[in-house]
């Protein structure tokens, strides 16, 4: 038995020996070749499609590196299409300078790239300039959701489709609700009710704001029956062509929100100075405010709202047709007259595909713009999940209307949170209209 | 001289060990060295291939510079011949306006001398304001502005170029260029894309360009300051020396570690500092070839390093198996001495045991002999005095039967050694067994004056199966020997023991056979069961044996799956003790003898509660009711009670001797009380009590002895039921054995032989004719007339055809007699097989040579008698 053993082992040592020898004598070995003394260049030429937005483009093959949805999508083109994505980007270092959105106005006119990542309001205003070419013949447009084709068409053209639809809603603490014993708020009275209850229990500002989001709660108020009462495209025309005034619509939201900065349920003064989140986010998550106002990724983001201490519900915003989410989004354009054009549809059409989205969407937890796309929400966001499925929700961007909402309407609250009057603000908001009808 | 070698050893291994432990020292200290050099050369080799690298990226830094620097000297180049250009043109306006800008110049622009306004190519007005010619960086002679983000949303930079006519500056030509020109002149991207590289506004500190394919997410593309946040390079110190080399216009490098990895920063400035190449690249990357000459040169030292200590494992292994098979060896070599000097021992001892046993033998044998014929010539002399003829004929008969047994017990070894020895299994009580052994041993023993005591306890069934005859043998072997070496006057205990059953089909008992006689020594104890030893003293010297009865006993034992074993003290006796598990035959229960015989309740007295308890046991299966009482009184009490509660007792088993009213006296008063004479049997010892015989005289009593076993009592019961019916008054017929005027067919080859039994039959009255062999036998048979013969005495080996066909041959003749005349093996073939094989070869009985004229003549009247009936 023994015996057996040393010898399997000698054996099993003389095999190795053997084994490095031959591996020795093998890498020792040259190649007499020396026909082939002629050195090729072999960099190859690839395609490559330019591509503006705010982000750098993380490294392929970086180690660590937490690559985003959409760098996944965009590598899956560029392995399908064996050509380069190029990124370009500009931040603005502050005020002073040129804004994201105005260096894509410039890019754009001038046809510095191919495909660029657009907001809402550069949308509408290189959609009505015609510097944006049709997508409706991408394929993968035809799988795109009602809500995404009129959020993004402009004269007739489908000018950006998104990878994802933003959905704003109310991120609410249940368990202080229930302490109170408050039935989460469906209209805007009920929300009043709720916050003058909570404001008389000692929560000093029943809602966190922030310079940005506030304009949800216009929306809402405005657009309820607009986008639900089934003649949107008359009211948006009638809208464009001057015949019906954005101030009647938008009024009672500015309204509303003058309430709720008048009786204290809003601190408007500190709002102002809120960036989204990083102000009125600790509050909430240490249960001194009840009710802040969120996009749909916030609650999947544990930097964000992603893990509260507390049952969160994220609902919709109050209106006459109850919890009303607020949807808007950002889009990918191709330059009408794109120096790489054919290239760039390939690669929009690839990361619009279903199988990229399904890819972005499992990963950022968020709305597909594909109907054939589902994917499973958390808890805290079925409510206002329920909502988008039952297809009740309102525009806070709308490349259809010639007046640019998201932009404009921000900047017309933040003038009501520096002490405008709702008046001052509907005036402003005429003048603007007249604009756009010149 | 073993401590010596011990000693050696000892210092041996000691120096093997400091052998090897020097020699591990030496391998450690090459294997040290060896490290130090191949450490040295690599890092030698790792340091030049690292100034090789940084000095590729100094030049690859330098090649980007140059080429920016040609680019942008050849745009100012461009910029004067356009300044020249518009000096000799009647309407530089139409000039400017006409030109369509490129990828390089996006905007050109004049602003007459002395005026604030001028116009340019995009249309409107043109001013200097919003361009920053601050920073008096000039290229080529021509002054560079800040960098700016133009109306293209792109940065852009603007050189600025007099126009002069005869010596006069009569205008200046802006011409705004955008970094994006820069891309198509560089590389895209370098080592291997793991370096990143930005152009940076000195005076603005903006990242103005990313080359493509030389950006990263995490770089930080904003500013120097994002750029220093991105990458974790917040030491003040660092920062402020990188700003002050920036001032300057210093080219510098510097070590930093960049998302987890070694890096090495380049700062690389452009047109004396106007603008500034940063970026970094992971040192892994730059030092590739380092790295994989490190890695190949630690290949090489693992794989010889891995070769080496295969090689030591290859020597160490053979070494060891070297050893192992000097050692197998040297162990075997030490076995096979060993057994060659057991085999000698026993090859000794057995020779010394065969000489001995020889020499007993021969001692053995002649003694008998030389009385055989001494007294045969004492007979011959004296042939006319017929007592001393019957006398010397006696010891003759006497010495021959010596003889024979010591023949019989050797050949019983003989045969026991060769494994021929078959067990004949059949039912047995030992009631029989007990009897036959105590009516062989106790006159022998009373002949020596000595006391035998036979006991049986705590049995529970006395019927059982097995090899009666070697059991029989077994015992009288043990008790011979207690008799033989026991002095006269000892005592001699017999005791068959019950245990505890193993398995309720065997019945698990011990014999026990003790004496206080010589015993033994503990060294003759060793070697008791060897065959051909026999204790030797001065005493047991004078008694006969062969040394074989104890080893022919343990083989017996042992072939019936029990064990033996014995105790001895010199002078004071030996005890041996036989455990054997038999078989309990099935259904030997006979409880319709008990109701036939109407008894239903016994009482049995006896002062020995064993034995009280012994009676109940053994009387469990026959449904008879058995109490007991210890003392004659008590007896008669329970009687009394009996008897008025109408529940008396059938049957009285009364202990002779008892302390107080023993059972005589017993028996009388019980008589004496009750009308009806309850039969009273008497339980007495085999030494015998004497038995008085008017109380055997007296109507209902019986004797019976002990130990007690049912069947003898049943026995018992009969006789007394019989001699109580007066059937069997008379006195029994006497046996006759006599052979007288029968007439024998002998089938014997040996004439000896032949004419001694023609003799013995002639004087026991009965006629014989003798046939040479089984065929004249048979032949002979096959011609006699019916009847003429009564029986046929078969010798076995016979020459032409021997008994047991000759048996078969006269069986199958067509003779109605044939079947039925009694056939008698006499052979010498003595052993229990011999006997199956004659009586299976169609003989009656088996009479074993030399003839026991008393046997034949029993066996012959049994079988003639038979046959007549």
């Amino acid at each position: 038995m023994r015996k057996n053993q040393h010898r399997n082992q000698s054996k099993a040592a003389k095999l190795c020996l053997i084994t490095i020898a031959v591996i020795s004598l093998t890498s020792c070995m040259v190649r007499q070749d020396s026909l082939q003394n002629l050195i090729m260049d072999e960099e190859m030429k690839t395609d490559v499609v330019n591509l503006f937005g705010p982000m750098e483009k993380s490294i392929p093959n970086g180690v660590n590196t937490a690559r985003s949805a959409f760098d996944m999508t965009i590598f899956a083109a560029e392995e399908k299409w064996n050509l380069s994505v190029e990124y370009r980007t500009y931040t603005a270092e502050n005020y002073q300078e040129k804004t994201y959105d105005d260096v894509t106005l410039d890019r754009v006119r001038n046809r510095m790239d191919d495909l660029y990542l657009l907001n809402p309001d550069t949308i509408q205003i290189l959609g009505a300039e015609g510097r944006l070419l049709d997508l409706s013949i991408l394929e993968s447009a035809k799988n795109l959701r009602d809500v995404v084709k009129m959020a993004n068409t402009v004269d007739g053209k489908l000018v950006a489709i998104p990878q994802e639809i933003v959905v704003h809603g109310l991120f609410v603490n249940q368990d202080m609700f229930e302490q109170y014993n408050l039935e989460l708020p469906h209209t805007p009275e009920e929300f009043l009710e709720c916050c003058r209850v909570f404001k008389e229990n000692g929560i000093e500002t029943p809602v966190g704001a922030n310079r940005w989001w506030l304009e949800n709660f216009v929306f809402a108020l405005a657009y309820a029956d607009l986008y639900n009462g089934g003649t949107a495209e008359e009211e948006i025309e009638a809208l464009n062509c001057g015949e019906k005034k954005y101030s009647d619509y938008l009024r009672p939201g500015f309204m509303f929100l003058k309430e709720l900065m008048d009786k204290g349920y809003v601190d408007a003064e500190t709002a102002y100075t809120y960036e989204a989140i990083e102000g009125e986010g600790p509050d909430f998550l240490a249960q001194k405010t009840p009710i802040v106002m969120a996009y749909w990724g916030a609650a999947n983001t544990v930097t964000a709202y992603g893990a509260p201490d507390f049952t969160m519900k994220v609902i919709g915003f109050p209106s006459s047709r109850g919890q009303m989410p607020v949807i808007s989004m950002t889009g990918y354009g191709i330059v009408a007259d794109a120096e790489n054009r054919e290239n760039t549809i390939k690669v929009l059409d690839s990361i619009l595909s279903d199988e990229s989205l399904q890819v972005y969407s499992e990963k950022n937890r968020v709305i597909s713009p594909s109907k054939n796309v589902e994917v499973e929400c958390i808890p805290a966001l079925q409510p206002l999940n329920n909502r988008v499925k039952e297809n009740i929700y309102v525009l806070g961007s709308n490349a259809g209307m010639k007046l640019e909402q998201w932009g404009n309407v921000c900047i017309l609250v933040r003038n009501l949170m520096s002490g405008a009057t709702v008046d001052e603000c509907m005036e402003e908001l005429d003048r603007l209209q007249e604009e756009t009808l010149k | 001289m073993r401590e010596v070698t011990g000693k050696k050893n000892g210092k041996q291994r000691q120096g093997e060990g400091n052998q090897g432990l020097s020699l591990i020292v030496s391998i450690i200290l090459v294997f040290c060295i060896l490290g130090t050099i191949v450490f040295s050369v690599a890092r030698k080799i790792s340091m030049e291939m690292s100034a090789s690298a940084i000095n590729n990226l100094s030049e690859s830094l330098g090649l980007l510079k140059g080429t920016i620097e040609a680019i942008l000297d050849k745009e100012a180049d461009f910029q004067k011949l356009m300044a020249q250009e518009i000096t000799m043109l009647d309407d530089p306006e139409e000039f400017i306006r006409s030109y369509r800008r490129n990828n390089t110049m996006v905007k050109v622009s004049l602003i007459f001398a002395g005026e604030e306004e001028g116009y340019s190519n995009t249309g409107g007005v043109f001013t200097e304001e919003g361009l920053d010619f601050s920073n008096h960086k000039m290229v080529n002679g021509l002054p560079i502005s800040k960098s700016y983000l133009n109306d293209m949303g792109t940065w852009a930079y603007t050189l600025k170029a007099p126009v002069v006519k005869d010596g006069n500056e009569i205008a200046t030509l802006y011409m705004e260029y955008i970094y994006d020109s820069f891309e198509e002149s560089l590389p895209r991207g370098f080592y291997g894309g793991h370096a990143m590289l930005y152009i940076m506004d000195t005076e603005s500190e903006r990242l103005v360009l990313k080359p493509k394919g030389m950006g990263e997410r995490n770089a930080g593309h904003l500013n120097l300051q994002d750029f220093y946040r991105a990458n974790n390079i917040l030491e003040k110190e660092l920062q402020e020396q990188v700003a002050q080399s920036i001032v300057s216009g210093k080219n510098l490098m510097f070590y930093h570690k960049i998302q987890n990895k070694d890096s090495l920063i380049y700062m690389w400035a452009v047109n004396d500092g106007t603008l500034y190449m940063i970026g970094y690249v992971p040192i892994e990357s730059i030092q590739q070839e380092g790295r994989t000459v490190s890695q190949n040169i630690f290949i090489v030292v693992l794989v010889t390093l891995a070769a080496f200590f295969l090689c030591c494992l290859l020597y160490y292994l053979n070494q060891k198996q070297q050893n192992m098979l000097r050692r197998e060896r040297e162990e075997e070599r030490e076995v096979h001495n060993k057994q060659l000097a057991e085999a000698l021992q026993a090859a000794q001892i057995a020779s010394n045991s065969k000489t001995t046993f020889l020499s007993n033998m021969s001692h053995d044998i002649r003694t008998p002999m030389n009385a055989i014929l001494g007294f045969t010539t004492l007979l011959a002399k004296d042939a006319e005095n017929p007592v001393k003829v019957k006398a010397y004929t006696k010891k003759i008969m006497s010495s021959g039967q010596h003889l024979l047994s010591l023949i019989n017990d050797v050949l019983d070894v003989a045969k026991i050694e060769s494994g021929k020895v078959v067990l004949t299994i059949a039912e047995f009580t030992l009631n029989d067994l007990v009897s036959s052994v105590d009516a062989i041993i106790r006159p022998i023993a009373a002949a020596r004056n000595q006391a035998f005591h036979v006991s049986v306890t705590d049995i529970k069934h006395e019927y059982l199966i097995g090899d009666e005859t070697r059991i029989n043998q077994i015992l009288i072997n043990l008790l011979s020997n207690a008799v033989k070496y026991t002095p006269e006057g000892g005592n001699i205990w017999f005791r068959i023991i019950g245990l505890k059953q193993h398995s309720s089909q065997f019945e698990h008992i011990r014999i026990e056979v003790e004496d206080d006689g010589y015993g033994m020594t503990p060294e003759y104890l060793e070697t008791i069961f060897d065959a051909f030893t026999r204790a030797e003293n001065s005493t047991t010297n004078k008694v006969q044996g062969t040394g074989l009865g104890m080893a022919i006993t343990k083989n017996i034992v042992e072939l019936m799956g029990g064990t033996i074993e014995v105790t001895s003290e010199v002078d004071k006796g030996s005890l041996f003790k036989v455990d054997l598990e038999l078989r309990i035959p099935d259904g030997q229960t006979d409880e319709q003898f008990w109701v036939n015989c109407g008894i239903s309740r016994i009482l049995a007295v006896d002062d020995d509660a064993e034995i009280c308890k012994s009676i109940q046991v053994l009387m469990k299966d026959t449904g008879v009711v058995v109490d007991t009482v210890l003392r004659g009184e008590e007896a008669i009490r329970v009687l009394q009670e009996a008897y008025e509660t109408d529940h008396a007792y059938q049957m009285l088993l009364l202990d002779w001797k008892m302390p107080g009213m023993d059972g005589v006296e017993t028996a009388e008063r019980i008589r004496s009380l009750f009308p009806e004479p309850i039969p009273i049997l008497f339980l007495t010892a085999y030494d015998g009590d004497e038995v008085q015989e008017e109380a055997l005289h007296s109507e209902n009593i019986g004797i019976l002895a002990k130990p007690f076993f049912v069947s003898a009592f049943k026995e018992k019961i009969l006789e007394m039921r019989s001699r109580h019916q007066g059937e069997n008054t008379a006195v029994e017929a006497v046996e006759n054995n006599s052979l007288e005027g029968l007439h024998f067919l002998v089938a014997e080859d040996n004439e000896i032989n032949a004419e001694i039994l023609l003799e013995l039959l002639g004087l026991e009255g009965a006629a014989s004719e003798i046939v040479e062999n089984g065929q004249l036998a048979v032949e002979r048979f096959s011609m006699a007339a019916a009847g003429e013969f009564d029986a046929i005495l078969m010798d076995v080996q016979m020459p032409v055809m021997n008994g047991y066909q000759a048996t078969r041959m006269i069986r199958s003749l067509p003779r109605s007699d044939a079947k039925e005349i009694p056939i008698i093996a006499m052979t010498a073939n003595a052993f229990a097989e011999d006997v199956k094989e004659a009586l299976d070869s169609g003989m009656n009985v088996h009479v074993a040579k030399p003839i026991d004229m008393e046997l034949l003549k029993k066996t012959v009247n049994q079988y003639v008698r038979i046959r007549k009936d």
